[in-house]
């Protein structure tokens, strides 16, 4: 078991308020061979200088800049050590220190998680977080290969060589525990391909029935192709900044509240705990679950979303995210992954996250909306820039620009893409806070950011 | 004074030209190839992949009287992370019950058993954690009862040594 000591419950506390002012993003998609990486990178940092009303020029604000913290999620997929000091030297940014930053798929939130560090602690005021991963320079079975060497290489990766290896059990063991029904993920499926459909960045957006999810090709049992996030190749840029900058930056800042937590990177390793309860939780309401299930988390949740959540929640003052919380964005590499989180940040209590989908509460214009953006499932899982792409989704959402950045025929053109004549905004009407979610491993770290309208 | 160092005067291209994809005309996609080996050490975990050759099962235990969890762990660890004592080696049974399991059709490049296979997730009595592997034969459920099979003739001294089968 693994036991709190007092001080590691502390609640973080920024010395300084966070916020964040703009993102941009590249399209996504398999192959991107048109730009080498760094021409890539510097498309999505431009859009995030350019695009997003900001106050001063360009050329003002990379003038402001002080410090970058910079995700890649792996040296294998770009074959570059260092790639951080390439991309660093493209954009100009030399002699500013930077970071480079990698926690598996979490990389991207990791990323934002140290650079709202610099702006709380006074290291700096104007701060770049900017991530890229570029995973078409292999074929797709050693990229599977890749990603698994992010398993133990010891105990798992030779097994299966593929991540939904590692996570296809925890779906079998979630169907039993909590009656899952293979209909309710084949419908996350749906659902996010689908809003993937609006985005003119998606990868791979679609209008798929469940039908189709459940029988599309077997990756690893019950895990079906379509419940499945992509390969890709891309990159996203956000802004954080100090109170004083943010206001001098923007007239629609957001302020950040966000913490991380961590769990083995093993699934076998995962020992019986206490569940850690988040602010609308009563000691005892989980004691029958845990008579039928015997442990937790299992392979049924995931500690590292459970913590990061515990402590996100307190710093931001929500008691009720179902409530308080007007959009999501998860981290839905698969299907049962994005389920198993919905009880972990609390959209519902262990052992009914299912009807966070069945309820309609996930949908556009439910309760709490989650995945407008199409997600990883149909947009994105270009893996050091997602945690970063998804902040800067939840970011122009509040700002009320998700028409601006999804239905102009410029970013349509940008992709090369065709406008679809049905073409369908999913702005969430007059949101206050949103709150993603970037996770790794196989829940081996996970960042929950708070983003909270500040105008 | 620097001796003057005498190097070739002239030198030979003894490179692969590289194969080179030019389908849209604007920009060139070239290969990179190469072949690896890494010469990876098992460590202080050695006698565990031994075991596996000798048909044993070794987990490590920390027995530490001032560790508040003294835990059994398998895949095993040569130090304790609750108390940072060194563990011990035990014998821990080869037989258990499936507690998850999943059936792996699309693998990644070089898997080395044959696709499609049933890989499942053994709790064992008096381990602490969830002890991952293949089933040889046989179809899983959730509680079913498995024994261990080693690979003792042939070993390929990885993890892959060991199996489980129904029992
Ligand atoms: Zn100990």
């Amino acid at each position: 078991m693994i036991k709190f000591g007092k001080g590691n419950l502390r609640v973080p506390q920024w010395s300084r308020r966070v916020f964040m002012v703009a993102g941009g993003c590249t399209p996504f998609r398999k192959y991107f061979p048109e730009y080498k990486l760094e021409e890539l990178v510097m498309m999505g940092y431009k859009m995030m200088l350019e695009d997003n009303d900001l106050k001063l020029s360009p050329k003002e604000i990379k003038d402001q800049i002080q410090y970058c913290a910079y995700g890649e999620f792996a040296d294998h997929f770009q074959d570059q050590l260092l790639c951080e000091a390439k991309i660093h030297d493209y954009l100009g940014l030399e002699p500013l220190w930077n970071n480079g930053i990698k926690t598996g798929g979490a990389t991207g939130g990791a990323a934002v998680l140290n650079g709202a560090m610099a702006v709380a602690s006074g290291y700096a005021d104007t701060v770049l977080v900017c991530g890229w991963e570029r995973m078409d320079e292999v074929d797709t079975r050693t990229g599977n290969f890749y990603i698994s060497t992010a398993a133990c290489k010891d105990f798992e990766t030779r097994m299966g060589r593929i991540y939904s290896s590692y996570y296809a059990p925890m779906a079998n063991r979630f169907a039993e525990a909590y009656n899952l029904s293979e209909v309710t993920r084949a419908k996350v499926a749906v659902k996010n391909r689908g809003y993937a459909m609006s985005n003119p960045n998606a990868q791979q957006p679609g209008r798929h029935t469940v039908e189709e999810v459940l029988e599309s090709r077997m990756s690893a049992y019950p895990l079906r192709f379509l419940e499945c996030c992509a390969m890709t190749a891309g990159s996203a840029s956000v802004l954080l900044c100090n109170e004083e900058m943010a206001y001098k930056l923007s007239d629609h800042p957001v302020e950040l509240f966000m913490a991380g937590g961590t769990h083995t990177l093993r699934v076998a390793d995962r020992r019986h705990m206490e569940i850690p309860l988040l602010p609308n939780e009563e000691p005892g309401m989980y004691d029958e679950l845990l008579k039928d299930s015997g442990r937790w988390p299992g392979f049924e949740s995931f500690l590292a979303a459970r913590f990061a959540a515990y402590l996100a929640y307190r710093m931001a003052g929500i008691h009720d995210p179902l409530e308080e919380l007007d959009l999501v964005e998860l981290h839905d590499a698969f299907t049962i992954s994005d389920i198993q989180t919905y009880g972990d940040i609390g959209l519902r209590p262990y052992g009914q996250e299912p009807d966070y989908i069945e309820s309609g509460d996930a949908y556009f214009e439910g309760k709490c909306p989650s995945n407008l953006s199409g997600g990883l499932l149909g947009t994105m899982h270009a893996v050091g820039a997602t945690g970063i792409w998804q902040a800067a989704e939840v970011l122009w959402q509040l700002q009320g620009k998700y028409d601006k950045f999804h239905g102009a025929e410029k970013w349509w053109k940008r992709a090369g893409k065709e406008k679809p004549a049905d073409w369908k905004s999913l702005q969430v009407k007059d949101p206050k806070q949103g709150l993603w979610i970037s996770h790794a491993g196989v829940g081996s770290h996970v960042t929950c950011g708070i983003l909270r309208k500040a105008w | 004074m620097t001796k003057a160092y005498e190097g070739p005067l002239s030198t030979k291209f003894i490179g692969e030209p590289s194969a080179i994809y030019d389908d849209a005309g604007d920009f060139w996609v070239v290969n990179f190839p190469r072949s690896i080996t890494h010469h990876h050490t098992y460590g202080l975990l050695t006698p565990f992949f031994k075991g596996l050759t000798e048909g044993k099962l070794l987990a490590t235990k920390c027995t530490n009287p001032e560790c508040t969890e003294n835990s059994t762990w398998l895949p095993p660890r040569a130090d304790c992370p609750d108390c940072y004592a060194r563990t011990e080696w035990v014998e821990v049974p080869t037989e258990g019950k499936i507690y998850a399991y999943t059936m792996l059709d699309y693998a990644g490049i070089g898997i080395e058993m044959e696709t499609p296979y049933w890989q499942i997730d053994v709790e064992i009595e008096g381990v602490d954690t969830i002890f991952k592997g293949w089933l040889k034969q046989g179809k899983p459920v959730t509680g079913m009862p498995v024994r261990a099979e080693f690979r003792t003739n042939n070993p390929t001294h990885t993890i892959l040594d060991i199996c489980w089968v129904p029992k």
